[in-house]
């Protein structure tokens, strides 16, 4: 399930590391399905603003979360192509579509400090710890918490509707 | 308690099995008290659940099934004899186990119910001399625990109180047939003699395992997967006939598997049919009536998840049936009718959809009372009703609230909550329709689709962008056309689309989906009319998928623009869920994966009412109100024989023949036409409008076909001219026979023919 819940080993808990933007962050590797270089993506009028869509994967219509909307950065050059890292939460799967994916970390419990003020702003709510490696910072994230915020957005949909064909 | 989970599931999945079992059980014994494999069967099942408590402690499911296999040990020996308070109590331990097994699905303990009064009385019953018990009225009264009540057992016929009625003629005796699940609830159990001991009742268990419903899942996800790959296989171009082999073969297979996995998602219909025999034989005794439950076809197969979805709606119907339907028996007795009353429950597959029947043989629904009923409710005017089909009067039940008012006024019909019935049927995208004739009973018929994982779906193009719509929701399609075409129209501020008529709101698909800032579809789009429960509007998209892979957009659209009115393909799309974040906007049901890899949305049609707070229409008054002034939407003109213009609903006809005069054949004073192995009674339209009978037999004769509700007759005219909407509102007729009255259709005055009137002849004629 979630990091948290997750049974610490000896050597400690695997992680994935991804950029995005200028910023290095982790999931823990064991939700992590799949990662994709590209897939085609259907856009999803009227989801939240970092969703960008839904990919299909084996079988799977996959809710793609561009990281960078949600961290509130600007859109990625076209040069980088975005990488799809597919986790799966409670049953449901998830993309977040990052910079460029990393490798893949362990890390003992006891060495994740907590959330520093280094990490963006707008990540804050999902950062659970931070970790000092090799002269960079790596923000862990809780999957489950982007996701959730991301569920709280979906009010402005109802009200634009109301604003704009209110006559109706 | 923890290591035991595993196993304490796998026991209430069985224990709730077996109670289902038990219950088939005692009504069979019920019905044939003498039948020692039935017996030993109800034993050794009570037998498992006691010993499978014992095993995880559950004491007070031990003590009640202890108590209740000592009364079936002495039943068995031949101690006691079965009698209704036997079966009451054997029930109620039925009950009162189901719902210790209950409370422990749900809170991993038996609950606090307590059950030693059950015990005792199931103890004190096995200690009856019963010899007397049965002769006794007053004995035959049922403990029912919980709640403590009694409920008084139908009185049997005074002179015979245990014995078989002698006034059951043989036809209502259940018959051995293969497949078919003979169930008396016959209260006074009775013991037809000519009836062979029933099925063994053998578990299938040898071949069937149980499997995790989600692997099926990631199987058919799986499968999908494969479906796609196999597609862009087949779109590589190659000469190499090594390669072509290997592609068919992986094709045939693809598709047989693909079956086969849709398959298993399919649980026979038995599933919600079980239940019945014990809810017909509570509710008959509850309402004193004597019923025969008839099943059939339960074998029939459908999705597993809308075995649950058509639980209540059925056992509703049922319930309504035994209640509403089906006289008490000595109303049946004076109406000349077997006491015992017959129902029957059938599935069966149909054009890639399940039937369900319930047919009662009861009263029938008395259909002036619906109509005035309906008058009264203003549904619809007096005039409008007068002339309204019997057909079209009884759906007036499903009106919300229709049934209850009725039912007040002692309307007899059937009815509480058959608009609930409807509604949920609907939900899943099926249909409830309802036929009945007084006096002999009534029927109503439940279609629903094999699956809602696989449905037809209108896949329409807006934007850069494809969307799905389910079929069952679609009504039709409307190009728009700037040259005075059908065309929006802007009312009171709200954009909507006059159809026949009506006035149709309609939502621009690319504005409310923000896919373009203004939309570009008001002059040239398509409208496709949804229906979702009580409201109707119109969908504006620029188009619809034309048939096959969606190729190139640019290229499907200027097909579009060539024929505008394309024939919309319907694909049948797998539905997939999007997901909890995606799924709560309200828009989208779901998405699918079309034959191309593109993945699509589904629109939520609810969800896209809710959204625009469109106004509801009050549908089915309308619909009435409009037939019954003979607006239906189009008519087909013919000419008659003598010359007359006349019209028919195009809704009544079935199929148009033509044939020579020569070709009738006069039986036994009607006059047919054959068609390979199909005779067709034919009705010269002259006289059914009291002209001069003319002279048929000469030249070439068109035949209008109508359906069964006009007693499957052909029409014999001249020549059909045209299908057409009327122009003007039907002006009815003042005492010219056979004529509803005059409308003019194309600018020229028509007569519509009254087939209403025509029932009684046609009924004669067949």
């Amino acid at each position: 399930m979630i990091p948290s819940t997750m049974p610490v080993q000896p050597h400690g808990t695997r992680y994935c590391c991804f950029v995005v933007g200028s910023d290095c962050f982790a999931v823990a590797s064991i939700g992590v399905a799949e990662v994709l270089r590209d897939g085609k993506i259907t856009r999803v009028p009227h989801a939240p603003e970092a969703v960008i869509g839904l990919i299909h994967l084996r079988g799977r219509i996959v809710p793609v979360i561009d990281m960078r909307r949600r961290l509130g950065l600007p859109a990625a050059a076209a040069s980088i192509g975005g990488t799809h890292l597919v986790l799966s939460l409670l049953d449901e799967w998830y993309s977040l579509l990052v910079d460029e994916m990393l490798e893949v970390i362990e890390v003992a419990d006891h060495d994740i400090e907590q959330p520093s003020r280094a990490a963006p702003e707008s990540a804050h709510d999902a950062v659970t710890g931070v970790y000092a490696d090799a002269g960079r910072l790596v923000h862990f994230l809780d999957p489950q918490r982007i996701v959730h915020s991301l569920a709280r957005q979906r009010e402005p949909f109802l009200n634009r509707q109301g604003a704009s064909h209110g006559g109706i | 308690m923890n290591d035991n989970r595993e196993f304490i599931e796998e026991f209430l999945v069985e224990s709730s099995e077996n109670l289902d079992q038990l219950d088939r059980d005692l009504i069979a014994l019920e019905e044939r008290p003498d039948d020692p494999q039935r017996l030993a069967s109800i034993f050794r099942t009570v037998h498992t659940i006691k010993g499978n408590s014992g095993f995880f402690g559950f004491s007070k499911l031990g003590a009640l099934t202890h108590s209740g296999e000592h009364l079936l040990g002495r039943l068995r020996d031949g101690k006691i004899r079965l009698n209704d308070r036997v079966t009451g109590t054997l029930y109620s331990m039925v009950d009162a186990v189901r719902s210790i097994i209950q409370a422990i699905e749900e809170t991993g303990v038996e609950g606090e119910q307590d059950f030693r009064e059950l015990s005792q009385t199931l103890a004190a019953v096995a200690l009856e001399d019963v010899g007397e018990q049965t002769a006794t009225p007053e004995a035959t009264v049922i403990p029912v625990v919980p709640p403590p009540a009694v409920i008084p057992v139908v009185p049997p016929p005074a002179e015979t109180p245990v014995i078989p009625s002698p006034a059951v003629p043989a036809a209502v005796v259940p018959t051995p047939v293969t497949g078919v699940a003979a169930v008396a609830a016959v209260p006074a159990a009775s013991s037809p003699p000519a009836v062979p001991p029933g099925k063994p009742a053998v578990q299938a268990s040898d071949s069937s395992i149980r499997v995790d419903v989600g692997l099926l899942a990631s199987i058919l996800d799986l499968v999908g997967e494969l479906v796609l790959a196999r597609n862009e296989l087949r779109s590589i171009e190659s000469t190499d006939p090594a390669l072509e082999g290997v592609i068919h073969r992986i094709n045939t297979v693809t598709n047989s598997l693909q079956e086969a996995a849709v398959k298993t998602r399919m649980q026979p219909i038995e599933h919600v049919f079980n239940k019945f025999p014990r809810t017909v034989r509570d509710v008959a005794v509850a309402c004193g009536r004597e019923v025969q439950l008839v099943i059939d076809g339960a074998d029939t197969e459908l999705d597993r998840t809308l075995i649950e979805s058509i639980r209540d709606p059925l056992t509703h119907l049922v319930r309504n049936a035994v209640d509403h339907g089906i006289e008490p028996p000595a109303v049946r007795e004076a109406a000349g009718k077997p006491r015992t009353g017959r129902l029957l429950l059938r599935a069966f597959h149909e054009s890639g959809q399940v039937t369900i029947e319930v047919q009662d043989d009861g009263a029938g629904i008395p259909v002036e009372a619906v109509r005035a009923k309906a008058v009264a409710r203003g549904l619809i005017d007096a005039a409008a009703a007068a002339v309204l089909p019997d057909e079209r009067v009884l759906q007036f039940i499903f009106e919300p609230g229709f049934s209850t008012a009725a039912q007040v006024t002692s309307v007899s019909g059937r009815g509480v909550g058959m608009d609930v019935v409807k509604t949920n049927i609907e939900g899943i995208g099926g249909t409830v329709d309802l036929s009945s004739r007084p006096g002999r009973g009534t029927t109503v018929r439940v279609r629903v689709p094999l699956t809602l994982a696989i449905i037809p779906a209108l896949v329409v193009r807006c934007a850069t962008e494809r969307f799905a719509l389910p079929q069952a929701a679609v009504g039709e399609l409307v190009s728009l056309r700037a040259d005075g075409g059908p065309r929006i129209e802007g009312l009171a501020g709200a954009d909507v689309i006059r159809v026949r008529g009506r006035l149709v709101p309609v939502v621009f698909l690319d504005e409310f989906l923000g896919l373009r800032p203004t939309t570009a579809a008001r002059e040239n789009g398509t409208v496709v009319l949804v229906r979702v429960d009580d409201h109707e509007f119109g969908i504006v998209v620029d188009g619809t998928q034309t048939g096959g892979p969606a190729g190139d957009p640019s290229t499907s659209r200027a097909a579009h623009a060539v024929t505008s009115m394309e024939a919309a393909s319907l694909s049948t799309i797998v539905v997939k869920p999007i997901g909890s974040l995606l799924a709560q906007m309200g828009i989208y049901s779901g998405a699918t994966v079309l034959g191309d890899g593109g993945v699509v949305l589904i629109l939520d049609l609810r969800g896209i009412l809710r959204a625009k707070d469109l106004p509801p229409q009050p549908r089915r008054g309308d619909e009435a109100v409009a037939t019954a002034i003979c607006v239906t939407d189009s008519y087909l003109v013919c000419r008659t024989i003598s010359g007359r213009r006349i019209a028919v609903p195009v809704d009544t006809v079935v199929r148009l023949e033509k044939f020579d005069g020569q070709e009738l054949q006069a039986v036994g004073g009607k006059r047919l036409v054959r068609r390979g192995d199909l005779f067709t009674p034919v009705v010269d339209a002259d006289m059914l409008l009291g002209t001069q009978a003319s002279q048929e037999d000469a030249g070439s004769i068109s035949l209008v076909v109508l359906d069964g509700r006009c007693g499957g007759i052909g029409i014999a005219v001249r020549q059909i001219l045209d299908v057409a909407v009327a122009d003007s509102i039907l002006q009815p007729s003042i005492a010219a026979p056979g004529v509803a009255g005059t409308f003019a259709i194309g600018g020229i005055a028509t007569e519509l023919l009254d087939l209403a009137a025509l029932v009684p002849t046609a009924g004669s004629h067949s």
